[in-house]
């Protein structure tokens, strides 16, 4: 029953914070039963411990050093056993129904993340997705951990005021009355304090960032200077934060002192009552001390109710966040497919752009607008079925039709800018792999994208861990490590978007010829502006904006933009060579005239070739 | 490659933290008479109760007890108001501390030398910065006041609990062996198994954090049951540290409230048996008794707080140990001839005996436009910061007017040599902080002319409050294309006579790089450049294109030379003309 974790379900509710936290707390109702009467006995062992006391000292210490004061002291003895033994489970309760709480929370977050894709980062920003599991799952789980003291320090509270009141009504009364009053009193000072901790924490955020922003830039900034510039800010904010940060002691040093001055005073007026009480003989000095031990043990219940007040605001601020991103769905679904299957071998067709590739070959795609390529791309992996173009075909069957997984197991796209993600470098390679990672084939496709070099700068190599995002490899090794992520897939159908972008020539060359081989019999689309690419391919298609302008090999298609620069070729097959040439060359050709001057030969206009650094 | 920054050991550790101590002596010393004056007062009400007691029991008149009471009511006034100032004074004293402590820490930082910046990424600053910074900050501004307050309160309790009845306070005593026991047995545990338990969230909050950074890379491979797999395996490590951590509090919670309840019910029977012989009065045993449970909170307080120190210690560790680096560079005097740049036997190694250069010579002419092609990893990234000063070359050098680079004042050296690297970053600031960098008494006719020499006085203008609009985190967000215009116009601004280009361009989307074309024109006009370049247009309208293979220079010459030549250039070339 107390074991720390069980995930939760699907289906949380998304709407309304109350129906969110009351579905938690229906998904573990014997351990939050387990918590609350933990929490009781906790409170009325401590409750009770005044009254053992006072016997102790009227029945035992009054009595001499008799059976009666060792019976007290043994019941005293027991009381401590018992508050000691349920400590340590009632602790282990509040820790599993915090763990669960917030565990399960961030379970239900992850599988919505996992799940929705690129829709979650289009209607929540990245910040607050990550807050969820980092700040709000943990405040939320909050309620769960401290009902049990809440409720025991409720009973408790009850259980006082009644044996106050059989011993004296108006002690009683007052006990009653005064602790919510002087509760009431506390809460005064802790909205004005809360304010301040709030500025506090914003400043401190501020100073946050701005140090972060430092280092992060640190490499520029000290390449160019500006450190002291820097510093200055960086001091400026922090005696702001410091300044707000005194602002804050100043009311929270007034709560502090409230705390003590109004239960003391509280204290006081007990025992002067009690004493006129004691001297009147109406009750035992033991009675006085154990009214002592109540007034003091009764500050416990005052702060479990501020407290619960404001963790439950926190929390439910914090359920509407986790909400946020509970409710977003992806913009994929099986709803409306069929259970046809899709065939291995087959054309690719894009109707939107008129893209056709025939099963097995290796196809460029060229745009002079590299959005226009990238958007085919994007169709072909099926990312959007709310995208009003028609749905791409493979081997005559609509992509839209059939399953997602089906379509992701046949059709693989490899975006620019792929993200690597941490782990062991082989396992992070070889992402289809059921078992242990076949290290031959990883190796092999390490070869192909002439990702060899990366074994050394990751310690242990295959067997090593990749960092966050990669962090360790530089640019141009990161693309080379996930082109060989993309190849490892072995999909039917594999579409590149600029695989070679942050490569230098050299390594492209290579990478080209082998890519090609690898890829033998397999059909493949690599979206490239690289002659050394395009010389490689099969076929290449130019794109003019959305559709289809030509198709042929590179060489044919260079070969006609020289005819037609001699006039031997003449028409829309010369005016689309030449527009082929022009965005594959163009910067050969065009360089007097872009760059100004003819000094700046040396300026780098196309980052699609560019290179890495160490 | 990143290097680890180095951290702090024990002795330097001690050595920093006294003399930030030292430092605000007076506060300290102020503080902790204040603390202990609240401290004092709070013991009045078990005391006065005492005397009540007694007075009960003898029969004092009323008058007696109720100047009791009235002394217990100015003990919580006085109480209340010193609690007020001391708490008041501890906080304070932690914001001061400890904005002293981060300022410090990062002015350490931004004059870290140039080349274990390079070396050591920046991910282990970043999280010193904030990770580390945060965990010291609550044990600073909290943590080093309640242990004031508790240890003053449990040593003047025990004082007062001597001086109502030493013979009776011997009784606490017996709270001693496990109190001990357990607390050394949860300490010793403690630290490693909680730094276990924060790892294992940080892990699983990375894993959230790429799960949901790489959403597009995650539909696309299909690894949303792998990544669901890693969350999963995650949260059931978090299961096991916490149970790890669980298991050791709920050692050392039972110990600790038997700890205090042998001593609450042998204060009873030893008190008890002596006040039956009238060695001391009810009074006085009721007075240890009540102190005895007193002394619970400010003990649990002090447990806690060594606990969160003893973790702390680790990333105060990690923050003073930055302070550590050595210099790599020792300005002289020597004022440089000319503007004329000359590297020769340049030798440099990461790690000791694999040297990345092998003995490289190369003479720029002034005004000159150089490209350096070669392979990935043929060392023309660690040649271009050799050349730009950035680091020491391990043998050789490299000078300008006849000096070398790494004796020169870093400002001056900026005056002379800039690197710029793929790499571009926004600080968190106004479009004109970003500018001033380079030059902080930068005019704004300068800025925008600046801004015109790159192209980007435009866009700029056409921001919402222009150069005064905040970019960088959290501000108006600049394209990779537009950020990287601010940094050259920051060059223009800093106005070098010599640049070193390392892939300026390399890492920016295909689709935004056509603007940065003229911007990098305007910035180059009349400088000498030296471009690392795979593309090979750019060398092929260099004045001279050098070929770095294997940590040497193969070839060297122009364009035309070199494909006349037949050499490795030769055949790269040919291959990507393959028309």
């Amino acid at each position: 029953m107390l074991e720390l974790h069980r995930p939760f379900p699907d289906r949380a509710p998304t709407r309304g914070a109350g129906r969110y936290l009351g579905w938690v707390a229906a998904r573990q109702p014997a351990l939050l039963a387990a918590c609350v009467g933990f929490g009781i006995v906790n409170a009325l062992t401590q409750a009770i411990a005044p009254y053992i006391l006072g016997r102790a000292i009227d029945d035992g210490l009054g009595h001499g050093f008799g059976p009666e004061l060792w019976t007290w002291c043994g019941v005293l003895l027991g009381v401590w056993v018992i508050r000691a033994a349920n400590g340590a489970i009632s602790h282990r309760a509040d820790v599993a129904a915090w763990l669960r709480a917030c565990l399960g929370t961030v379970g239900l977050l992850d599988r919505t993340v996992t799940r929705s894709g690129e829709s979650l980062r289009r209607t929540v920003p990245t910040g607050e997705v990550l807050a969820t599991v980092a700040s709000d799952a943990p405040r939320i789980a909050e309620v769960y951990a401290f009902a049990g003291r809440f409720v025991g320090s409720l009973v408790a509270y009850v259980v006082v005021a009644a044996i106050l009141m059989s011993s004296s009504v108006p002690l009683g009364v007052a006990v009653l009355l005064g602790i919510p009053l002087v509760a009431g009193l506390l809460a005064l000072v802790v909205r004005p304090l809360q304010k301040r901790q709030a500025e506090h924490r914003e400043q401190n955020g501020r100073l946050t960032t701005l140090g972060s922003d430092t280092v992060a830039g640190l490499r520029v900034l000290r390449g160019i200077g500006g450190e002291d510039v820097f510093t200055a800010r960086y001091a400026q904010q922090s005696q702001r934060v410091r300044e707000a940060g005194v602002r804050v002691a100043g009311t929270q040093s007034i709560l502090d002192s409230l705390q003590t001055l109004l239960p003391g005073l509280f204290l006081a007026g007990v025992i002067w009552y009690g004493a006129r009480l004691a001297v009147a003989g109406e009750i035992q000095p033991g009675e006085l001390v154990a009214f002592y031990g109540y007034a003091a043990y009764l500050t416990n219940p005052l702060s479990s109710a501020t407290q619960g007040v404001s963790i439950l605001t926190r929390a439910r601020i914090a359920v509407a966040r986790v909400q946020r991103v509970l409710v977003v769905t992806p913009r994929t679904s099986d709803e409306g497919t069929t259970d046809r299957p899709l065939p291995r071998r087959g054309d690719l067709v894009d109707p939107a752009s008129g893209l056709a590739v025939a099963p097995g070959t290796f196809v460029a795609l060229v745009s002079a607008d590299p959005d226009a390529s990238a958007e085919v791309a994007t169709r072909l992996g099926r990312f959007d079925d709310s995208d009003p173009a028609p749905s791409p075909t493979l081997g005559g069957v609509r992509l839209r039709e059939v399953p997602l997984s089906r379509v992701r197991e046949r059709v693989v796209v490899s975006e620019a800018t792929p993200t690597l993600f941490t782990g062991v470098l082989a396992e992070e390679l070889d992402v289809r792999a059921t078992g242990a990672p076949d290290l031959d084939r990883v190796a092999a496709a390490l070869a192909v994208a002439d990702a060899g070099d990366v074994l050394d700068s990751v310690p242990d190599g295959l067997a090593g861990r990749l960092e966050e995002k990669g962090r360790s490899l530089s640019g141009g090794q990161r693309q080379r490590v996930a082109l060989a992520r993309a190849l490892l897939t072995e999909a039917d159908v594999l579409v590149l978007v600029e695989p070679t972008s942050a490569v230098d020539a050299h390594t492209e060359e290579r990478i080209a010829a082998s890519l090609h081989q690898a890829r033998e019999g397999r059909t493949t689309v690599v979206v490239t502006a690289s002659p050394l690419v395009l010389d490689k391919a099969d076929e290449v298609v130019l794109l003019d904006g959305p559709r289809v302008r030509a198709r042929g090999t590179h060489h044919s298609l260079m070969h006609d933009a020289e005819r037609a620069a001699r006039g031997d070729l003449t028409g829309e097959p010369a005016a689309a060579a030449v527009a082929y040439r022009r965005i594959v060359n163009r910067s050969v050709d065009d360089s007097p005239a872009e760059t100004p001057g003819n000094r700046d030969g040396a300026t780098e206009p196309d980052p699609a070739m560019a290179g890495e650094t160490r | 490659m990143s290097t680890t920054l180095p951290v702090a050991d024990a002795a330097q550790l001690r050595t920093q933290s006294a003399a930030l101590m030292r430092r605000h002596l007076r506060g300290f010393v102020g503080m902790a008479a204040l603390q202990a004056a609240a401290a004092c007062a709070g013991l009045a009400g078990p005391f006065l109760l005492g005397r009540i007691i007694d007075g009960v029991v003898a029969g004092s008149p009323v008058s007696a007890l109720d100047q009791a009471v009235a002394i217990l009511v100015v003990a919580v006034v006085a109480q209340s108001v010193t609690v007020r100032y001391a708490q008041r004074a501890s906080m304070v004293l932690g914001e001061r501390v400890f904005a002293e402590l981060r300022e410090q820490f990062i002015e350490t930082v931004t004059s870290l030398p140039l080349s274990t910046v390079e070396k050591a990424g920046t991910g282990d600053l970043v999280s010193r910065t904030t990770n580390d910074v945060d965990r010291v900050q609550h044990t600073i501004r909290f943590g080093i006041p309640r242990v004031l307050v508790a240890v003053s309160t449990i040593a003047l309790t025990v004082v007062a609990t001597v001086l109502v009845s030493w013979v009776t306070a011997l009784a606490l005593l017996t709270a001693l062996p496990l109190l001990i026991g357990a607390v050394r047995w949860y300490l010793r545990r403690a630290t490693p198994r909680y730094l276990e338990e924060s790892a294992a969230w940080a892990a699983m909050n990375g894993t959230f954090t790429e799960s949901v950074e790489g959403a597009r890379t995650v539909e696309a491979l299909a690894l949303a049951a792998r990544r669901r797999a890693r969350g999963e395996a995650d949260i059931d490590r978090i299961v096991e540290k916490e149970s790890r951590t669980l298991t050791l509090r709920q050692v050392l919670f039972p110990a600790v409230d038997m700890a205090f309840g042998i001593p609450s019910v042998v204060v009873l029977l030893w008190g008890g048996w002596l006040a039956s012989q009238g060695h001391v009065t009810i009074g006085a045993v009721t007075t240890v008794a009540l102190y005895t449970v007193q002394l619970m909170g400010p003990v649990w307080e002090l447990i806690f707080w060594v606990d969160e120190i003893q973790v702390a210690t680790v990333s105060l560790a990690r923050i003073f140990g930055v302070s550590d680096v050595a210099p790599d560079r020792t300005a002289t005097d020597e004022e440089p001839q000319d503007e004329h740049m000359v590297a020769r036997d340049v030798e440099y190694a990461y790690r000791e005996g694999v040297p990345v250069l092998h003995g490289i010579d190369l003479d720029l002419a002034i005004g000159e436009r150089l490209a350096i092609v070669g392979p990935s990893g043929a060392g023309k990234s660690t040649f271009g910061r050799m050349l730009a000063g950035v680091h020491p070359p391990t043998a050789g050098r490299v000078t300008v007017g006849g000096v070398p680079l790494v004796h020169l004042p870093l400002e001056d050296l900026r005056g002379h040599v800039a690197l710029v690297t793929q790499e571009h970053h926004v600080f968190v600031g106004t479009v004109a902080d970003n500018l001033r960098l380079a030059r902080a008494q930068a005019t704004e006719r300068e800025m925008d002319e600046a801004l015109l020499a790159v192209d980007a006085l435009g866009w700029v203008r056409d921001l919402p409050e222009g150069l005064e609009t905040g970019v960088g985190s959290g501000g108006h967000e600049l394209t990779p294309a537009q950020a990287q215009q601010i940094a050259l116009a920051r060059l223009v601004l800093l106005d070098p006579h010599t640049l070193v280009l390392d892939e300026a361009t390399s890492l920016i989307d295909p689709r935004q790089a056509r603007d940065l074309e003229s911007s990098l024109a305007g910035v180059l006009e009349g400088r000498t450049v030296v471009a690392i370049a795979h593309r090979l247009y750019t060398a092929h309208d260099a004045d001279r294109v050098a070929v770095v293979d294997g940590g040497r220079i193969t070839e060297i010459g122009s364009h035309h030379e070199l494909v006349a030549a037949g050499g490795a250039y030769a055949r790269l070339w040919h291959s990507w003309q393959s028309e």
